[in-house]
């Protein structure tokens, strides 16, 4: 039982990617003033990346996590299978010159909430799945950060304790005796 | 060229970047040649489900709260409207039911088998949505096991709301009739003019998410308060399902052709049960 433990985000990020789904569905109303997106999942996953920043298996972790979002939510392979282990990438690297406070932090989620944003409708386009004009895009940014500080500070502390504690496939075991 | 090729970091991101579009144009060519997933694509959408429809329970106790606050407000309203309709339904039920016994009778005669307008119905919950507001797609808690295909009609709150774009053994993607999708596969449609005729049509959107009557012959024929309804022959969705009334008719920018906007009538924001339509006819 103890060897699942390296696993465990693994499994938080299933539930996240679940609750993902249900709060969109549920509260779809606030979702769409502003046209917001829901970053759930990209948000758990910038946290978990800055949390850990050694632990280069976390950009396996982003593309598993990213291939089932897209399968499962938009039914094409893309768009957060190659956003999400970049993004990770992008801010294992920066986490080592960003001091370690909540603020710090934040803001570069809400920076990479931007990025990714930018990322999904330029693919959304190309690929024709949505036609969305830019000026739609710049609208929906301001809301979209809203709700990505809101995921952050809610889970913040739970990914902190849970990136810590149990990183991915790493035993934890062997660094605490 | 021979700097470029020598240059390993710039390669790999080359390769990088024609691999990743590769995958992505592959996936969306996939998502609309073929009748059902993958089966790793499908296994995964059922798993993920799994944890939704867990997930959903309490949250649909939360939101099903909330909504019920809502509706205690707009009780009056809806009362007296309410009212209104009984009489109509009462003789409506027993006039339609008359009808169909003669429909019945009249097929039996002329030995025809399934019409058009035959189609059984299939009740579904919706069990998650795409993150993004931008692209329209529902999970429902049916698939192929429930006799799920492809392209069905989707409808809630009394009128279409979307179509099945992907089939999996336990759920399915329902994509709305919003959607601006370039592939998406519009409804075929057709409304009443004012001589009485029939004018045909293509559902399409225009615009922020507003449906639009197109490619119709007659369309200056048709006045505001129309119905809309399939009219069958784009060979997925039976005829008569109703898609909404014409809120206004109008002219497009050029002032060449009309344009014809129609207000949807099924529930597009908040549809948490849906019906998936089985046609009886085959393709």
């Amino acid at each position: 039982m103890k060897s699942l433990r390296k696993f465990s985000l693994v499994l938080a990020l299933y539930i996240a990617l679940a609750i993902s789904g249900s709060l969109s569905l549920f509260f779809h109303r606030f979702f769409l003033i502003g046209n917001a997106t829901n970053l759930l999942v990209p948000v758990s996953m910038m946290l978990i990346a800055l949390f850990d920043d050694t632990n280069h298996k976390e950009i396996w972790l982003a593309f598993g996590t990213g291939i089932v979002s897209d399968i499962y939510f938009l039914g094409i392979i893309g768009v957060y299978t190659i956003s999400l282990p970049i993004i990770c990438w992008l801010l294992q690297k920066t986490a080592r010159f960003l001091p370690e406070v909540f603020w710090a932090r934040i803001l570069a989620v809400l920076t990479a909430s931007i990025l990714i944003e930018g990322y999904t409708w330029l693919i959304m386009n190309i690929t024709g799945l949505t036609i969305i004009s830019s000026m739609k895009l710049v609208k929906s940014i301001l809301p979209t950060l809203c709700w990505a500080f809101i995921f952050a500070s809610v889970t913040y502390k739970l990914w902190w304790n849970l990136a810590v504690n149990y990183p991915f496939m790493v035993n934890i075991d062997n660094y605490q005796q | 060229m021979k700097k470029f090729l020598q240059n390993k970091k710039l390669l790999s991101a080359c390769i990088a970047v024609i691999l990743a579009f590769t995958i992505i144009g592959g996936s969306v060519g996939l998502r609309n040649r073929r009748d059902t997933p993958l089966i790793i694509q499908s296994f995964g959408n059922d798993v993920v489900a799994v944890g939704s429809r867990i997930i959903d329970f309490p949250l649909s106790f939360v939101s099903g709260s909330l909504n019920n606050v809502h509706d205690l407000l707009n009780t009056q309203d809806e009362n007296n409207y309410l009212k209104s309709k009984v009489t109509d339904l009462e003789q409506t039920k027993a006039r339609n039911s008359s009808l169909e016994d003669e429909n019945k009778q009249l097929k039996s005669a002329l030995k025809v088998k399934n019409t058009l307008t035959d189609y059984n119905i299939i009740q579904a919950s919706v069990i998650s949505r795409s993150p993004d507001s931008w692209t329209d797609l529902l999970v429902i808690n049916k698939g192929t096991t429930s006799g799920l295909r492809k392209n069905m009609a989707v409808m809630s709150g009394g009128g279409i709301i979307g179509r099945l774009i992907e089939v999996n053994a336990a759920t399915a993607k329902v994509e709305l009739i919003t959607t601006s999708d370039k592939s998406a596969n519009r409804f075929a449609v057709e409304a009443q003019a004012v001589n009485g005729k029939k004018v045909h049509g293509i559902i399409t959107v225009i615009g922020n998410k507003t449906l639009a009557f197109t490619q119709a012959v007659d369309s200056e024929k048709l006045k505001r308060g129309a119905k809309i309804y399939t009219s069958g022959l784009g060979g997925n969705s039976p005829k008569g399902l109703l898609v909404g009334t014409i809120s206004t008719t109008t002219h497009d920018t050029f002032g060449l052709s009309d344009l014809i906007k129609i207000n949807p009538a099924g529930e597009l924001n908040d549809p948490s049960v849906v019906s998936v339509i089985k046609r009886k006819v085959n393709d």
